[in-house]
């Protein structure tokens, strides 16, 4: 039995685990659930010895255990499958699957050809075809997943622990997987699972932990919830209870082509995509995580630069060299990345408002510090931010009022076109809906925004149509009438796309 | 046959050391015919080659751990001149044998070895900028220890160094060699494996039970070992003691090591620090022998050596950018490696 | 609050007080130091010494000037002090005692200094090694370059005005070189504070990624700083000659690193984004202070190069930590 009990974790002001808990028998499966930053990675990375907790102990058959390091970890019996966390992308696979664990021969040497042989019969038992020697980051990610798990489980863990490690595996993978799951359950191995797909879910596991906001909310079994209970738990709201979503409609005639993407690929995530935006409609890109949608969108702004089709904005074909140019094109890009992509987080708020505007403009053109504060400051009174002073730092607002300031930056600009990839990652309920009405008062003052979600509801909220990205590929276009939960979730599953190309087999049969 | 040893070929072109290793090879050839075969490979080319270049291979050898677990040590350069100057003097003031100055020179290299992991791994400053501080103290204690150039070891010690072993292999050839098999030794131990885990993704070794500042730690004495062989070796052939000597040793080490094919972290291999130290060697060498030539050939035209180090420095720098089209070349592969991966799973229809 | 102050640890608290206000905190030390030094040794505080430190402060804060640029770009200029070594032996070579050659001097080392560092950005740029490796290689050959033109023996010295135009001291106590300061310090302060140019500039060193999908053209700005920090490391050399009257070789190499430590104890990061120059003067005070304290004390030179070393040491555990594996 392995126990985690009342366990703390802050960085600084933010709180990512609190109170939480999580008990695993042998020989169980139990899922750990909960939405983007709900503190599920948290505690898989405590147990794996990676993230030190502020407060709270782990038990394991009631004993009291310290676990500081991945050695710690490894000593008591468990082992881990990090979602990129796990593989040196510069060591071999063979290197990789025994890093830590190395079979010896004589003369403290490692015992090269049962390492191989080792290795060899692992990937054959989860059906990887690949030459144990090559380089990691030479495979796909699929392959790179199933070397991530093969790893965890080549020192026959107690407690195996998986993070989203199905994220990238086809849906053969996954059973090929789940296969292995239930021998090492039938062999009493205690197994936690996070996963975001709830199918996957009610398939293999058999209890379950549901997290929200960095507290353990309940702990049930999976025959015995619905997947509405299960919604209830994470977000803490009745599906039902919800407001009715006002539905926008546009008139089909007054439509204006503004970005038109054509066949776009880029490998190994986007394989083929079209897309279109029309004037002042506001586009939704659904579908898992990893299934191309942040590539696309970045394609479009000139930051990756697509290997195959075209993209035609406002009728004429472009061929964006950096984001500088479409930035001079008026697209801008709001990024739910935030620390990475979107903020500076030493500069103040001010800047960090004028950074759009500071990015056009004669080089060495004399600008006044009046100049920066009336713009910031005009902005904080039209976007409702919350900020103590506009020379403050900007890592010292809240995750929602970096993400409205992302969001100032660039509607200050007034854009063509704007695209937003998971803009509301992380971001508080309030500011969620502050940044969701500012979008649609651009995109009916005729603004075109293409934004990416992983959630759901927002896009259902949000967007005028659907694409939903489903391994690289569009799998359905939702809109009017179409625009339901329950078709966004099948295409997200690729069901839909399934269905069509079995219509078009049947077709050209 | 053929086709392992085209298998074998494919697998070597795919190494970093692949890269390093073309350019060895041109630059080699190109040496040859600008010295003709005739003398280049004459043993006593052999033999001075060999024992001028010595200690700066011995360098690149030392900072390649360093590299490959993700850390460096600029000041490797003076620490050279460090165990030049420890030798000299306990040799010279303690009136012991030289081997015992060789020992303590060997001690003072570890120390300082120590200190700079200290600095790197455990107050975890940037190794590049603590490294270039440490070149001043090292520099400093250089200064205290031996004011000024001077002393001179016993005749025996520097004859053996000039020595050829059985008439054709260069004695002071042995110090690499020697390190060459220790470090293939090494490579088959864990350690092997955990350097390179730790130079390619420190947090992923951590969560692998690997302890990365112990690693690093590892591989930081055996960079004060081969620094201190460097310095004996540096001592053998200047056969006195100098304090500001071999500073230079630092970048151009570096240099070599990343023409080579080293990367910083986890990527590379000693083969790489011996390729690319015999192109630095070996483009100097050809530039020298074809500056010779243009002499003998052109009456009047004299060159000086600040031309030889000019030349030299701008094919370091040159050597350099040509990581350009290497990193290039390498991120094409994987790309394309990619794409055919990829090609082939959607032919297999999924 | 109380409860969060009482658990910082002494470390972040030292820290927290230097990164409020870096400059009045190297001022700060600077006079206490000075004040040391003057107690070990009073005769050592007079109009000349004084005079002297003044001067240094202010070479060694154009020295800073372009490091300060390329540090809060994220990059780091290590071929400063080559530059200014080969813009000092340029300038005596031409000048030759003749102060009418000033002009075609300034010239042809802001010339100098544009492409040496035109060099050095698109180096930067393009090869995806650490700024430093890069910068140094290309100083070592403007270096050699230097003695390959002067085979080793550097002619020539500057024209008398002009070196008065430097070292003449204006109420016994403050040098004429001031007057050069009342141009070079506003100009710095313009690019950095009040363009377009120094907007990007903090903008891209704070999170370059950001910055390019704001728009900004990085490689741009990148290539304009190492521009500037070679033309004002070739203007420092000017001046530097202009107080040695003659140079040989080499002569300013020392400032690559003596620049870098001094913009770092102005507060400016290794890591970009977060600076000032009126730091990188403060800092530039407290370097020549401390360098006259062990002048004035009479310590040799191994021992002073050692306590720089130290010094840079300790600077980099105060200011720059990565942070560790394991959170």
């Amino acid at each position: 039995m392995f126990e985690m009990r009342g366990i703390e974790k802050r960085y600084d002001a933010v709180v990512a685990c609190n109170n939480a808990s999580l008990r695993v028998a042998p020989g169980e499966i139990r899922a750990l659930l909960g939405s983007n930053g709900s503190g599920k990675s948290t505690m898989v990375k405590i147990l794996a010895g990676l993230v030190k907790p502020n407060a709270g102990e782990i038990l394991i058959d009631g004993e009291p255990v310290t676990i500081n390091s991945g050695e710690d970890a490894r000593r008591l019996g468990i082992s881990a499958a990090l979602q990129d966390l796990s593989l040196v992308p510069t060591m071999s696979v063979v290197d990789n699957i025994l890093l830590g664990v190395e079979p010896m021969g004589r003369f403290g040497m490692v015992d090269r050809k049962k390492s191989l042989d080792d290795a060899m019969a692992l990937l054959e038992r989860l059906h990887v075809d690949c030459d144990p020697e090559v380089y990691v980051q030479t495979l796909m990610p699929s392959a790179q997943s199933m070397v991530e798990v093969a790893k965890a489980v080549y020192m026959k863990p107690r407690l195996l622990l998986l993070d989203e490690v199905t994220a990238a595996l086809h849906r053969d993978e996954v059973e090929i997987l789940f296969e292995l799951l239930h021998e090492l359950k039938a062999q009493g191995t205690a197994i936690v699972y996070v996963t975001h797909r709830m199918s996957e879910m009610f398939e293999i596991c058999d209890t379950a932990t549901i997290m929200r906001s960095g507290e353990t909310v309940a702990d049930v079994k999976t025959n015995e919830v619905t997947l509405d209970e299960i919604v209830y738990y994470m977000t803490g709201q009745r599906p039902e209870a919800e407001a009715a979503h006002e539905v926008h409609h546009m008139a089909p005639e007054a439509r204006e082509v503004v970005l038109e993407a054509e066949h776009i690929a880029i490998y190994p995530k986007v394989r083929d995509i079209s897309l279109q935006a029309y004037k002042g409609e506001i586009v939704g890109i659904g579908g898992l995580e990893g299934q191309g949608q942040p590539e696309f969108i970045r394609a479009l702004f000139g930051a990756i630069r697509p290997e195959a089709g075209t993209i035609r904005y406002l009728g004429e074909e472009v061929h964006f060299r950096s984001p500088a140019d479409a930035v001079n094109r008026d697209i801008g890009f709001i990024s739910g990345e935030r620390n990475r992509e979107a903020m500076f987080p030493d500069r103040t708020v001010a800047e960090n408002i004028f950074a759009g505007r500071a990015a056009r403009g004669m080089t060495f053109a004399y600008l006044s510090a009046k100049v920066v504060r009336d713009f910031a400051q005009a902005a904080i009174k039209t976007y409702n931010i919350v900020a103590g002073s506009i020379y403050n730092p900007a890592n010292s607002l809240s995750g929602g009022n970096q993400q409205k300031l992302a969001v100032a930056r660039w509607i200050a600009l007034n854009p063509t076109l704007l695209l937003l990839d998971d803009p509301t990652k992380g971001v508080d309920v309030h500011s969620r809906r502050e940044i969701h009405r500012i979008l649609r008062d651009c995109a009916d003052r005729g603004m075109t925004i293409i934004i990416s979600s992983s959630e759901n509801e927002e896009l259902l909220d949000l967007a005028d149509r659907i694409y939903v990205f489903y391994e690289g590929r569009v799998s359905g276009v939702l809109s009017g009438a179409s625009k339901t939960p329950e078709r966004l979730v099948a295409a997200m599953m690729g069901l839909a796309q399934a269905e069509n190309n079995a219509v078009k087999e049947a077709e050209q049969a | 046959m053929m086709e392992g040893v085209r298998r074998a070929f494919e697998r070597f072109r795919r190494t970093p050391a692949f890269m390093g290793f073309s350019l060895f090879i041109f630059v080699l050839i190109l040496n040859i015919v600008v010295q003709t075969p005739g003398q280049f490979f004459s043993a006593r080319n052999m033999n001075s080659l060999f024992s001028k270049n010595v200690p700066l291979l011995l360098t690149t050898m030392a900072m390649t751990p360093l590299l490959i677990s993700g850390t460096l040590d600029i000041a490797i350069g003076i620490q050279l001149a460090m165990v030049n100057v420890v030798s000299v003097m306990v040799f010279q003031q303690w009136g012991t044998s030289l081997y015992v100055g060789f020992l303590m020179g060997m001690l003072a290299s570890l120390v300082v070895s120590v200190f700079c992991w200290f600095l790197v791994s455990v107050l975890r400053l940037p190794a590049m900028l603590a490294s270039y501080s440490l070149i001043y103290i090292v520099r400093g204690i250089n200064v205290l220890v031996m004011p000024s150039p001077q002393g001179r070891i016993p005749d025996a010690f520097y004859k053996t160094y000039d020595m050829r072993l059985g008439g054709f292999f260069p004695f002071s050839a042995l110090f690499p060699l020697v390190v060459l098999i220790a470090w293939y030794y090494l490579m088959r131990t864990r350690f092997g494996r955990n350097i390179y885990a730790v130079g390619g993704n420190p947090r992923n070794a951590f969560a692998a039970g690997i302890d990365p500042v112990w690693v690093q730690f590892q591989a930081f004495m055996i960079k004060g070992v081969i620094t201190g062989l460097a310095g004996i070796a540096l001592t053998l052939m200047t056969a006195s003691g100098n304090p500001l000597q071999g500073e230079a040793y630092g970048l151009r080490s570096l240099s070599a090591a990343i023409i080579g094919g080293l990367g910083f972290g986890g990527w590379g291999s000693m083969a790489c620090a011996v390729f690319g130290t015999g192109f630095l060697v070996l483009i100097q060498n050809t530039v020298y022998y074809f500056f010779s030539l243009l002499t003998k050939a052109i009456p009047g035209f004299t060159v000086t050596s600040y031309w030889q180090n000019l030349v030299s420095d701008v094919i370091i720098f040159l050597g350099l950018l040509m990581t350009i089209v290497t990193a290039k070349g390498q991120r094409e592969a994987l790309r394309q490696g990619f794409v055919r991966q990829f090609k082939r799973r959607e032919r297999l229809g999924d | 609050m109380t409860d969060t102050a009482r658990r910082m640890t002494f470390n972040q608290r030292v820290q927290i007080f230097i990164k409020a206000s870096p400059a009045r905190m190297a001022v700060i030390i600077s006079l206490m130091l000075f004040a040391i030094t003057v107690a070990f040794n009073p005769p050592s505080f007079n109009a000349n010494t004084l005079n002297a430190v003044l001067l240094l402060t202010l070479l060694l804060s154009f020295a800073a000037a372009g490091q300060t640029m390329v540090l809060i770009g994220g990059g780091l200029d290590f071929s400063v002090g080559a530059m200014m070594s080969s813009a000092a032996i340029l300038t005596t070579y031409l000048m030759n005692g003749q102060d009418g050659k000033f002009w075609l001097v300034f010239g042809l080392a802001m010339l100098m200094g544009a492409a040496v560092g035109f060099l050095n950005g698109f180096c930067s740029i393009k090869i995806d090694l650490p700024p430093m490796i890069v910068t140094m290689a290309i100083s070592n050959v403007v270096t050699r370059v230097g003695y390959v033109l002067t085979q080793g023996s550097p002619s020539g010295w500057v024209g008398p005005s002009f070196r008065q135009s430097i070292v003449a001291k204006i109420a016994g106590v403050v040098p004429s070189l001031t007057l050069y300061a009342l141009i070079v310090f506003p100009l710095v302060f313009f690019l950095l504070n009040r363009s377009r140019f120094g907007k990007q500039l903090y903008l891209m060193g704070n999170n370059p990624t950001a910055a390019a999908l704001a728009g900004i053209k990085v490689n741009r700005v990148r290539v304009l700083m190492y521009i500037f920090s070679g033309m004002l490391s070739c203007f420092a050399g000017m001046i530097g000659a202009g107080y040695m009257s003659t140079a040989r070789a080499q002569i300013f190499d020392e400032y690559a690193f003596t620049s870098l430590v001094a913009v770092i104890v102005g507060g400016t990061a290794f890591t970009g984004g977060i600076g000032s120059y009126t730091g990188s003067i403060a800092g530039a005070l407290l370097i020549t202070v401390l360098s006259n304290g062990l002048t004035v004390l009479q310590l040799s030179q191994p021992i002073r190069n050692i306590v720089q070393g130290v010094v840079m040491i300790l600077l980099l555990i105060l200011y720059n930590r990565a942070r560790p594996v394991r959170q």
